[in-house]
């Protein structure tokens, strides 16, 4: 019962910042949704993996963490290259 | 789950309920990377110490590294999107922007090198 409340919340978040997503405006607002959206998922992760008392999917989290930040740096990348071209 | 352990994960849940809000509701950029780059990392720490009471010490070792991964890397993340922010739409979302005034100054020095 409490791990599913607590999915559902990592869910939640993950649904307010798909919104933000979509509705924008800028392109790094749309990056930094897609950042809360894998962190919420990292949550969820670890929340099924403490239920299921499963510790395979622990190295997951690791490889996300670390996928989320080398996204992150190369959106930002191309954002600031993007404004610099004529 | 036991007690200790269902706390803190439903404070973690409640905690990235709270950043998604934030990313939300907030009405400028800066202030929605600060709801997403504050409260999001504290939220998985907080879930991921209550998920090390279930595992022994090798899975609460996994959960120690994907928490430094995650606290080392996201502020560098936030930081390069506020700056690719401020660089793309200067003095759009501020009041007062001391940054560009010392980017024109610092500019206008180097200018005959």
């Amino acid at each position: 019962m409490i791990p599913a409340i607590a999915i559902g919340g990592f869910l939640l978040a993950g649904l307010f910042a798909g919104v933000r997503l979509l509705r924008g405006p800028t392109l790094a607002d749309r990056v930094v949704a897609l950042d809360v959206t894998l962190i919420s998922m990292m949550g969820g992760v670890a929340t099924y993996a403490a239920d299921r008392g499963d510790d395979s999917y622990l190295s997951l989290l690791v490889v996300i963490a670390i996928v989320g930040f080398t996204a992150t740096v190369a959106a930002s990348r191309f954002i600031e290259h993007e404004a610099e071209k004529p | 789950m036991n007690a200790v352990a269902s706390v803190l994960v439903l404070a973690g849940a409640a905690l990235a309920v709270l950043a998604g809000v934030g990313l939300l509701r907030f009405s400028t950029p800066y202030a929605r990377f600060h709801a997403a780059g504050k409260a999001s990392p504290v939220a998985f720490l907080v879930t991921a110490t209550g998920a090390a009471f279930e595992f022994g010490l090798s899975g609460a070792g996994t959960l120690a590294v994907a928490s430094a991964a995650m606290v080392l890397t996201l502020p560098v993340g936030i930081h390069l999107l506020f700056r690719a922010v401020h660089r793309t739409s200067p003095g759009e979302h501020l009041l007062v922007d001391d940054l560009i005034a010392a980017e024109h100054r610092d500019r206008g020095s180097s200018d005959g090198g």
